[in-house]
Parts: C-alpha cells; sequence; structure tokens
C-alpha cells in the first residue's frame, strides 16, 4: 500500500458545531435525507450539576478489514491499493444495500434517486489536488485531522505520537478485526455510547455468496419477466382503453 | 512610507477616472460578476473568488468555488484573520442562503390586507417610486421625524445611515439594544474602548460569563478558545445551563439567572481585601484603587452564597486562582449581554476584575484596550453635503430619558413602543433594511400592534422575512455573494465582498438600492457614487490602491504608519481605567460597581432563558435547507425535577406562559439546565408564510418576553421574563 489514509479525531476538540457536516454535504452533493458523516452526541451524563457530554464526530472507518467489501456482490466497493481508502464505484454498484446492512459503523447509505450505495470517499477529489478533506479543512476546534499514517512526519501520525489517549471502534467480524483508520485521541469514546453493531447479516463469509448471488439474479431475472409482463399487459389494456 | 496625502484633488482625480473606466447604465451593474471572474476563473470558468461571509456578523474570508456561474463551495479564505480557512455550519451553508428556493427574486407590492401575504410583482421603478412617494408624503406632511429606520450590523449601514441622516430623521432602530448594550456601555465608561479585544496566546485561566462560546460561534474566537483549552488553559463558565460551552469547561458554575454581578463583586472583594492584585499596574492606571476595598466591603463571598446559591468557598477559591493567573488572566467582555436590568453592573465587574489582573496593555496581556476595529486605516468616502438639522427629540428616548446610553446604540424597544403610545409624536413609516423586528423585539404583539398605526412599511431583505410579512412593499436584495458592499478593514488588512455569481431574479444590492432611492428622494447629493465598484475606489482613493488588485486577492494591506504610544492612554475623562466613575456618579448612578437586586420568579415560575445554538444566527437563518438538515428540533429545554412534577416528558407539547403571551412547544427533559429554568431554542415560531422551510417549526421567544429595559445601557432584559409551564 502506497498510502495508508487516516483520520485522528481529537475528541477534546469537538464542539458539536456541525460544520464539518454542511462542508461534507454541499462537497459531496449529499442528497438532503442522507448525511456520509456524523458527529455523535453521548447526550447530558450524570445528575445536576456534576454533568458530562461527549461529541464523537464519525465516518467511514475506512477499515483494513472493511466488512463491506466481503459482502459486495458486484465489487463496486474495494479497498483502494493506493489510497488505504474503502471506496465504491459507482458504476459497478447496483444498490442491494447488502453493505449498508454489512457495516457495523452504519456509515453507509443507499441513494435512492441514484440508485447506488453511497459513503465518505475521504473527499478523494479533494485530496487528489493537495486539498483536505472538506470536514477536515473547516473543523472549527480542530478536532478532525486527516492524512498518510504511513507517513511518520504527517499531521495524523504527529497528532498520534503527542496524543494523551488513543482508542478505536474495533469490531471483531468474522474472524478478524475490522481495524479501522480512525483514532480518536484525548477522550472517551468507548464510554459515549456508539460502540459498533452487529451486521444485519449472519450468513458466513463464503457461504452466502453461493446462495445469495444466484438469488440475486434470478430475483433481478424475475422482476425483469414480470415488468416485461406487466408492460405488454398495459399495452394490451391501453389498446382496449383506446377501442373503448 | 508616509500615509499618503488625502487631497481633493487626487480624490477627484481618481473618482473620475473610475468614471472613464466604466459604462454606467444604471441597472447594468451585475457584469461586475462577470469581471470579477475573469480574474479568478479558467477558460471554462471555474475557479475560486475571494470575498466575505455574511452568515453572521463576524465577516469571515472566503473563497467561492464557482462552477458554470453557479457557486458549488465555500472554503475559509486563509489570509483572513477571521476565517483562518475554515467557515462554521452556517459559513458551510451560505450557498443555500444564496440558492434559498424562497428568495424574493422581484419588487412586491402588497395586493392583500397586511399579513394576509399577498403581494404582486413589480418593477424596480415602480416599487421604488411608491417608496420614495410615501416617504415624501409623510416628510411633508409630519415631519422627517415620522419615518423610523432600522438596520442590524451590516457593512452597507454606512449608507443605510447616510440615507436616514439625509432625510432628517433622529429615529433609528439597531439589535444594540437587545445585544450588547449593557457590556458597550460598560466598557466605554469603564475603559473609553467600546469591545476591548481579547489575546488568547498567553491565557492560563478564562472566566466566561454571558457568552456561550462554543455555540454563539465567531470561527478564530472560537477555535482560539478551544486551542487555550487543549494547551491546558482553565476555563471556568458560568450559566444556568449545561450549554456545548460548559462541557468544555473545566468548571461549571450553574449560577442564578441575574446574580453574575454578585459573584464576580465576591471576587473582586477577595481580591482586593487580600491584595491579590497586580498592585503597580492597577496604581498607576487605575482611578478608585485606592477606596475600592472600602466600597467592595459588604460583597463577601458568604453575602454572594446566599444570592447566587454557589458556595462561598468556590468563589473564593476562584477568586483566588484568577488574581494568581496574573495578566495571563481573562475575564471574557461577553457578548450579548443584556440579559437582567443589573447586566450594566455585570459588566462593570467584569470590566474591574480584568483591571485588577493587569491583563490591559501589558505584553501578553489578555485584553487589549482597543476596539477589534481600530487599526488606523482610515478609508476614503463619497463627498457628501452636512446633514439636515434635527430638532426633533429621539423616540427611544436618547438621551432625554436615556442620559447615559451612547447615542449611536439607542434603545429600539422604547423606539417599538413610541409608535403605540404616540408619545411624544406620532411616527408613521417604518423603513426596514435585513432585519427581522417582529422576531427580534421583545413583546411580538405589541411589534404588530405597533406596525399595525402605521402608514408605510417597506422592507430590505432577501427573503419574505416576518417583518417583510407585514410590509407594504419589498425590495429585493442580492446576497451576499452576489453584489459588493463598502469595505471591511480587519486587523490593518482591507478585505472586499464582491459578487462570485450574477444576481438571481432582479437582486439588486443595498448600494444601488439606496442610492436609488436617494435619488428619489431628493438626497442624490448623498449618494455621489455611479455604482457599487465607483464607491469602492473612492474608499480606496486616499491610500493608493487599486480595485483589481484587491478583486484579486480578496484583501490588500496599506501601507501605513503607526505610533506606538509610550504611555497607554484610555479614552475616558481622567485618560485612565474608571473602575471609579464620576460619568456614573454625575448621572445619579452608583460610581462604583455595585449591586443592583434583580426580581426574582415566584414559586412554580421559572426564568425564560434565551441563547445560541451553532447552528444559525438569530432569527434570519432558519430557512436554510442545509442548516435545517443538520439543527436540532427546536424545543423548551426543562429540568427532570419540575417536568416529573408535572408530568412533562420529552417530546410533550407544552404550554409556556408569561405575562405577555403563551406558545406551545415541545419538551426536552434534561438535566442539563438549573430547575429554576427553562431555556426556549431561539429563532423560530416564525410567522412568514414566505419562509416555507422554518414555518411551523418551533416557537418565538419574542411571544413570551416581557420589555423590560436597564435605566443605565438601555439593554432590554432579556432574561427577565418568568414564565408558567403546563402540560
Amino acid at each position: 500500500m502506497k498510502n495508508r489514509y487516516g483520520f485522528v479525531i481529537d475528541v477534546s476538540r469537538c464542539i458539536d458545531c456541525r460544520a464539518c457536516l454542511v462542508a461534507c454535504s454541499v462537497e459531496n452533493n449529499v442528497p438532503m435525507i442522507h448525511t456520509r458523516i456524523w458527529v455523535k452526541d453521548s447526550g447530558v451524563k450524570g445528575q445536576f450539576p456534576g454533568l458530562q457530554r461527549t461529541f464523537v464526530p464519525y465516518n467511514c472507518m475506512h477499515c483494513d478489514h472493511p466488512p463491506c467489501v466481503e459482502v459486495c456482490v458486484s465489487g463496486a466497493t474495494y479497498k483502494d491499493p493506493n489510497t488505504g481508502l474503502v471506496l465504491v464505484d459507482p458504476e459497478a454498484c447496483i444498490g442491494c444495500g447488502f453493505c449498508v446492512e454489512a457495516c457495523p459503523y452504519d456509515a453507509r447509505y443507499l441513494d435512492e434517486a441514484r440508485g447506488v450505495v453511497d459513503k465518505c470517499n475521504a473527499c478523494l477529489q479533494r485530496v487528489e489536488v493537495g486539498q483536505q478533506p472538506a470536514c477536515v479543512a473547516t473543523c472549527v476546534g480542530g478536532s478532525r485531522l486527516f492524512g498518510d499514517l504511513n507517513d511518520p512526519a504527517s499531521e495524523v501520525s504527529m497528532a498520534l505520537k503527542n496524543a494523551r489517549s488513543i482508542q478505536r471502534l474495533d469490531y471483531e467480524a468474522n474472524g478478524h478485526d475490522t481495524n479501522p483508520n480512525i483514532y480518536y485521541i484525548n477522550g472517551d469514546v468507548l464510554e459515549s455510547g456508539f460502540l459498533p453493531r452487529d451486521p444485519r447479516y449472519n450468513i458466513a463469509e463464503e457461504g452466502w455468496k453461493k446462495v445469495l448471488v444466484p438469488a440475486i439474479f434470478a430475483g433481478i431475472g424475475a422482476s425483469f419477466l414480470v415488468q416485461a409482463t406487466y408492460f405488454t399487459k398495459q399495452l394490451v389494456e391501453g389498446e382496449k382503453e383506446f377501442d373503448e | 512610507m508616509a500615509p499618503p496625502e488625502i487631497t481633493r484633488r487626487g480624490f477627484l482625480k481618481a473618482g473620475s477616472a473610475a468614471l472613464g473606466a466604466l459604462t454606467t447604465s444604471q441597472f447594468a451593474f451585475p457584469p461586475a460578476a462577470q469581471a470579477a471572474r475573469t480574474h479568478h476563473l479558467d477558460a471554462d470558468g471555474d475557479g475560486y473568488i475571494p470575498t466575505m461571509c455574511e452568515m453572521c456578523v463576524w465577516r469571515c474570508g472566503v473563497l467561492a468555488k464557482v462552477e458554470d456561474g453557479k457557486v458549488i463551495k465555500l472554503e475559509g479564505n486563509p489570509d483572513h484573520p477571521h476565517s483562518r480557512g475554515k467557515l462554521c455550519a452556517r459559513g458551510q451553508s451560505g450557498l443555500m442562503n444564496t440558492y434559498d428556493p424562497d428568495r424574493v427574486l422581484f419588487p412586491l407590492i402588497r395586493a392583500g390586507k397586511r399579513g394576509e401575504g399577498l403581494f404582486r410583482q413589480a418593477s424596480w421603478d415602480e416599487a421604488l417610486d411608491v417608496v420614495a412617494r410615501n416617504m415624501l408624503k409623510i416628510k411633508e406632511k409630519y415631519g422627517p421625524e415620522a419615518m423610523i429606520f432600522s438596520s442590524t450590523h451590516n457593512l452597507s449601514q454606512v449608507q443605510f445611515e447616510n440615507l436616514l441622516n439625509g432625510y432628517g430623521s433622529p429615529n433609528y432602530g439597531t439589535q444594540r439594544s437587545l445585544c450588547f448594550n449593557a457590556m458597550v456601555t460598560a466598557f466605554s465608561l469603564t475603559y473609553g474602548v467600546e469591545e476591548p479585544s481579547r489575546n488568547y496566546q498567553d491565557v492560563q485561566y478564562i472566566l466566561l460569563t454571558g457568552r456561550n462560546m462554543m455555540e454563539a460561534i465567531s470561527t478564530s474566537e472560537t477555535g482560539e478558545m478551544v486551542d487555550a483549552i487543549s494547551r491546558g488553559a482553565k476555563l471556568v463558565y458560568l450559566d444556568p445551563r449545561y450549554t456545548k460551552t460548559a462541557a468544555k469547561s473545566a468548571e461549571w458554575i450553574p449560577i442564578r439567572p441575574g446574580t453574575d454581578a454578585a459573584f464576580l463583586l465576591a471576587m473582586i472583594h477577595v481580591i482586593v481585601t487580600e491584595q491579590l492584585a497586580d498592585c503597580e499596574f492597577v496604581k498607576r492606571y487605575v482611578v478608585g484603587c485606592d477606596d475600592l476595598p472600602k466600597a467592595m466591603e459588604n460583597y463577601t463571598p458568604t453575602w454572594a452564597e446566599s444570592i447566587t446559591g454557589i458556595p462561598a468557598e468556590t468563589i473564593d477559591r476562584i477568586a483566588r486562582e484568577y488574581a494568581a493567573a496574573g495578566k495571563n488572566a481573562l475575564a471574557h467582555p461577553g457578548w450579548r449581554t443584556s440579559n437582567f436590568i443589573n447586566s450594566f453592573q455585570t459588566e462593570r465587574a467584569i470590566a474591574t476584575l480584568n483591571a485588577l489582573s493587569g491583563n490591559v496593555l501589558t505584553p501578553g496581556g489578555c485584553l487589549a484596550a482597543e476596539s477589534p476595529e481600530a487599526s488606523g486605516v482610515h478609508l476614503g468616502k463619497p463627498p457628501q453635503p452636512a446633514y439636515p438639522r434635527v430638532s426633533a427629540l429621539r423616540l427611544d428616548g436618547v438621551p432625554w430619558k436615556y442620559p447615559l446610553v451612547p447615542l449611536k446604540l439607542g434603545v429600539f424597544q422604547e423606539l417599538r413602543d413610541a409608535i403605540l403610545t404616540g408619545q411624544p409624536y406620532q411616527a408613521h413609516g417604518w423603513f426596514i433594511s435585513r432585519q427581522n423586528p417582529v422576531l427580534s423585539l421583545p413583546d411580538r404583539q405589541r411589534t404588530l400592534q405597533a406596525m399595525g398605526k402605521l402608514d408605510f412599511i417597506v422592507v430590505v431583505d432577501i427573503l419574505l422575512n416576518d417583518s417583510a410579512w407585514f410590509a407594504d412593499v419589498v425590495l429585493p436584495e442580492a446576497s451576499y455573494l452576489e453584489r459588493y458592499d463598502p469595505l471591511a478593514v480587519v486587523d490593518g488588512k482591507i478585505f472586499i465582498r464582491q459578487p462570485v455569481i450574477e444576481p438571481q431574479g432582479e437582486g439588486r444590492s443595498a448600494l444601488w438600492i439606496y442610492k436609488q432611492l436617494g435619488e428619489r428622494l431628493v438626497l442624490g447629493d448623498f449618494f455621489q457614487y455611479q455604482d457599487e465598484e465607483d464607491y469602492i475606489r473612492q474608499q480606496l482613493a486616499p491610500l493608493d490602491l487599486k480595485l483589481e488588485e484587491l478583486k484579486l486577492k480578496g484583501f490588500l494591506i496599506p501601507q501605513i504608519d503607526t505610533e506606538n504610544p509610550a504611555e497607554p492612554v484610555f479614552n475616558t475623562p481622567s485618560g485612565k481605567i474608571e473602575v471609579y466613575s464620576e460619568t456614573l456618579g454625575d448621572a445619579g448612578f452608583s460610581p462604583w460597581p455595585t449591586w443592583e437586586e434583580p426580581p426574582y420568579p415566584k414559586p412554580g415560575e421559572f426564568y425564560l432563558l434565551t441563547g445560541k445554538v451553532a447552528q444559525h444566527t438569530q432569527m434570519g437563518t432558519q430557512n436554510n435547507p442545509l442548516l435545517h438538515k443538520y439543527e436540532d428540533e427546536p424545543r423548551l429545554w426543562i429540568h427532570s425535577d419540575p417536568a416529573w412534577k408535572r408530568g412533562i416528558r420529552t417530546d410533550d407539547m407544552v404550554r409556556v406562559s408569561s405575562p405577555v403571551g403563551e406558545v406551545k412547544v415541545k419538551a426536552l427533559v434534561t438535566e442539563g439546565i438549573r430547575p429554576d429554568c427553562v431555556y426556549l431554542t431561539p429563532g423560530y415560531g416564525h410567522l412568514s408564510k414566505g419562509l416555507r422551510t422554518a414555518y411551523g417549526l418551533g416557537a418565538s421567544d419574542s411571544d413570551l418576553h416581557v420589555t423590560y429595559t436597564d435605566p443605565i445601557s438601555g439593554g432590554q432584559a432579556l432574561s427577565q421574563t418568568f414564565v408558567s409551564i403546563k402540560r
């Protein structure tokens, strides 16, 4: 892997202003009903006046072992060898949504209008021209950092070196750790209540593809048949109406 | 280099050169945006154009990404000291301010009854003629003072003021008395400066009251405070509500509303009786330091405990910690500080605490005794005649009723009440520009009644806001991405707001609108500029700077000699920091910072708190679809104990009643607020159905706020309304 891009998030610096969310939506034309990134909020914890509240910036973890890639039937979702980012090829995506269910971080959504799955791509279009991802560039509190984790001199590597604490939201799926590439520093995110969830699939890694892939193609075929029948029927009925 | 000489001749030359260069057609200024683009954009018409944000009043520098004549993304300008490459949520959403499907794109003339929302589209000529005819009629029949003008902090305000001063009305309403009158009046009297700048470079201890910095965001200052905390500075935060700032503070003090002054006076008491202050600094620069221990004698921490509900030992400890940090301590002046009628005293105590720490004017000190605007850069302006003499009293009572309120601050709520009472005379017209008094003034019913008494109301805005909904004529402004405004100076740099796209519909800049009206009101001499670019060229002329270069870079740094005064002099009568103020004494008020007992709610009543959210600016951005996407649902915060007693659960609809009104709103049951307080998310409860995104959301505190005015600063006491809550 040439680069291993990842995020370091200084939890102590996030003020939940949501500049990152708006910036991401504009940069990536995210539909109004969807979001690619989040700021999760622990809510007010404790009893008045001994209170605590933690804000956890959140997006695709760009895992080293991404469960979404493992379930992708069309090969649209892949781990990019040059950047280390988990990306979706919209041309190849058939919009089946299995990856959405499989991601333990809920970091993906189905863009109904385009019929494809979408997610954080670390604003690769910006990174390629030397800019920071939109969320990082505008982060008012300086909480979101992005860069090459393989480069010991990068801002993210330096931040990890100087951190008071480092946590990750690891999840064990199919026998190995997801190895997420978001590192949370200077704050406790494991207590914030946003641990990864279990995937909504219980089919073993290899086994399900054998069952489902043919099933999907059968499904597509069937829907074609139904549509064709319906179309023909409409044609006939339409003509009938016309005759009357 | 010596400052360039400003001569009348040079001035005219620059002006006429500008004239020659421009093809001037009154209605054809849009090519300006095209011109801006040719500098920055590639052959495909794509690229970045520098300009300035207007989603709040902080005015961050913006780089607007343009593609095919559309703005597709906004970035913070790294060269601007307010943005430093970043924009907040509001700044990032700015393109939807321009592309809001509810934009008013053509001049509108009312076609139904006021408040029915029926308008017809008109041409600019017709709309401007109607406005001018009505304004001339009012002037002729009742005198110019019968016309009220009001506007909120913006770069074109200088030409709005030209219009009202040229017209000859003394009646000008701004947001100031609903916002920072207490701070500005107190710091003007104590330091001779309206709002001192803060320096976070070496800050170790921050005492924050009246400023929810993590939600009332000023991009650079909020970032600096986060940096300071990250570096290890201690933030002590006084607020009855557990805000996001509280979540980031080392110590949250849930103080009883209206009693901050008692807390701060007790801190002063500890510092002066224990002699913990920077004596050398205080003796040299502070008036009243010898008698201060005597004046603060009764304000012991034990006394303050009985008022604030904060333990005496906590107050004592914080006073010692604050004093120990010396010049690296900062008692933040706050911003929207007019909460109680004693808020002026709170601000006087804050000013005193800063003086005692010696943080003013010392190297590395945390408070600079100058305004953020002070920079020594003096822009030119178009020539104009003297304003007509005004003999009528101001309807807002300044200075005949409020002798210490600075003339330019005014008392807006009093102005509104004078429309209703007709005293000392009756107003007949209201010109509102970029402001929404229907939601910003307390006691909305009174505001609507006042509007009902007027013969003519005109509103300039980009949306059909709630005040425009009740107007007779609405003039559509170009959005901040579509127009020029007068220049802004920040930290010695001159910044430009320039059009990055052509205006939608027939939107026009304020500079153009005021000039057109000025000419129709026979006040053309007050608007001696051909168009927006000519206006800016005249601003640049004395500094020998070129508009083209400014447009290209977004900012210019003028060469000026700045003199460093050998000895600091404060702009007060004594030239020193006036902890003891004879001006106050002479006007019949206490010359010392002093305790004034605020009213308290009756049992079963709650303090109604207002505040800020990071996704919105006052009541002006709720219709922005991008901010709507990421805002929290507006609800009434209530502590779990009183909620439980009333059977209220989160998302239940509750009725909130005050002496002047009642609203229904969803509840949010939380531990994060004092049990004697409720907090209503501000800025919602819109009346205008022309705001299709915002209409129907939340409730407006202007429906509940009782009008209470601080007699010294003129500030509206925005947290002094008490309410009862029913399920």
